[in-house]
């Protein structure tokens, strides 16, 4: 509800192209101010069972021996909402707009008791998803996309986001590999149809557009993440060492 | 942040539930307290407060919003005579302003109170002094929402049954 419904003031409020990393996208946490922090946030992003926790742990491995103290962070893992978030899943009642607020107010634990706290001891924060999830699952159920950015404008913009980009038929076979379909990876909220195959693959089609059309206005890295997942991982260190080791970036370390 | 999340995450289900329906029944809702309790309490807990508004962009804007004004000495003395145990957040003891809940309660509901002030301006509250007896707030109360009543009234032009 905002005092002037035809001019929202939404200048300040969502990713604009004027995004800075390390800093808020939009009106921040006011009672929480980050300058100059320590740390560094590298987000990996993308669909389910893309591949994103086996590609953390990697990276995780090789940034610690590398020596830099390294925490990660997941989506619905604050110790706060996942009983509840757990538990509107199962239930069912609740409707689009109060699990997307939901989500924000996991993410919005997660920000204040671990994300801003690592930065500000100088860790790096491994983020498996982030704000993008929530937009992507948000838009394709059709709620208001400047409202869903403005929302978020307490998070951090990370130094680093890669999008793990990957052709719905390449995801099918990945996640029908490792563990099958689940019931809202794909989408049967929705009730398009009971065949959760059809549903799966429409749904999934539908999320990877829009995680696509947030590339540029987030400044995705995208990494094709159809590859073996060496190869992917190879991209990211290259990536992540040329990002915190610049004058170290020629010499290769293999 | 997460508990102006929570309260707008525990809004929308009540708006979605408890406020949309009726009203497109044509029924008339009574609410206590509404979003401007939210924009208060939120922003003296340090929550930007154009971040807020539009959180809640997704309510409905009321047709009339009653403010029951009362100066912050009335305020504590009506809540000491009904011996109540202050609430935890209600007297913003988690803001460690005042190890004392009276007098956090007297801080924290102060700087409250000054937001509303402001909404009452911003959104065009009607302002009703809850200092005087509650037959005469009421028959102010009465007055304004009859008032309201009648404007919607010639609003809307005689309907005839199709
Ligand atoms: N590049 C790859 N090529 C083939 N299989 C892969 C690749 N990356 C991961 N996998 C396999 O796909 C499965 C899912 O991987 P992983 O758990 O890392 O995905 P995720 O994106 O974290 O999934 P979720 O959305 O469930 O958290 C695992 O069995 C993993 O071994
Ligand atoms: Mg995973």
């Amino acid at each position: 509800m905002n005092s002037q419904p035809d001019t929202p003031d939404l200048a300040n409020a969502g990713a604009s192209s004027d995004i800075q990393a390390g800093r808020y996208y939009g009106r921040g946490i006011p009672y929480l101010p980050i300058e100059g922090y320590p740390g560094k946030l590298i987000a990996i992003e993308g669909t389910d069972g893309v591949g994103r926790s086996t590609q953390i742990q990697l990276l995780r491995e090789w940034l610690e021996v590398k020596g830099y103290g390294v925490i990660e962070t997941g989506w619905t893992r604050s110790p706060l909402m996942q009983p509840t978030i757990e538990l509107a899943k199962s239930s069912n009642t609740l409707n689009k707009l109060t699990f997307v607020l939901l989500y924000a107010t996991d993410f919005a634990d997660r920000m204040e008791k671990e994300i801003i706290p690592a930065l500000k001891a100088g860790f790096v924060v491994l983020s498996d998803r982030y704000i993008f999830t929530a937009l992507a699952r948000a838009g394709v159920r059709g709620v208001d996309r400047l409202w869903l950015r403005s929302l978020y404008g307490f998070g951090i913009a990370p130094h680093l986001v890669f999008y793990l980009n990957v052709d719905v038929k390449t995801l099918i076979a990945r996640v029908l590999a490792a563990r099958g379909m689940d019931f809202w990876e794909s989408g049967m909220d929705l009730k398009v149809g009971d065949d959760i195959y059809d549903s799966f693959r429409a749904y999934q089609s539908k999320l990877l557009k829009e995680y696509g059309s947030m590339a540029d206005e987030f400044h995705f890295r995208v990494v094709d993440a159809r590859r073996s997942i060496d190869k992917i991982q190879e991209e990211l260190r290259k990536q992540v060492a040329a990002f915190l080791e610049p004058g170290a970036a020629s010499k290769s370390d293999g | 942040m997460t508990f102006s999340l929570l309260h707008a995450t525990d809004f929308a289900d009540r708006l979605l539930y408890k406020i949309i329906p009726p009203l497109k029944d044509g029924m008339i809702v009574l609410a206590d307290r509404y979003a401007y309790t939210a924009f208060a309490r939120d922003a003296t807990r340090g929550v930007d407060r154009q971040w807020v508004r539009e959180l809640y962009s997704f309510a409905v804007r009321p047709d009339l919003s009653l403010y029951f004004r009362v100066p912050i000495d009335m305020s504590v003395d009506r809540l000491m005579a009904r011996r109540v145990k202050l609430k935890f957040y209600e007297a913003g003891m988690d803001l460690g302003w005042s190890t004392n809940p009276v007098e956090s309660f007297r801080m924290f509901q102060g700087k409250v109170l000054d937001e509303y002030d402001r909404l009452v301006e911003e959104f065009g509250l009607e302002v009703v002094s809850a200092v005087g007896s509650i037959t005469e707030q009421q028959r102010i109360v009465r007055g304004l929402v009859s008032q309201q009543l009648q404007i919607n009234h010639v609003e809307i032009p005689d309907e005839q049954p199709a």
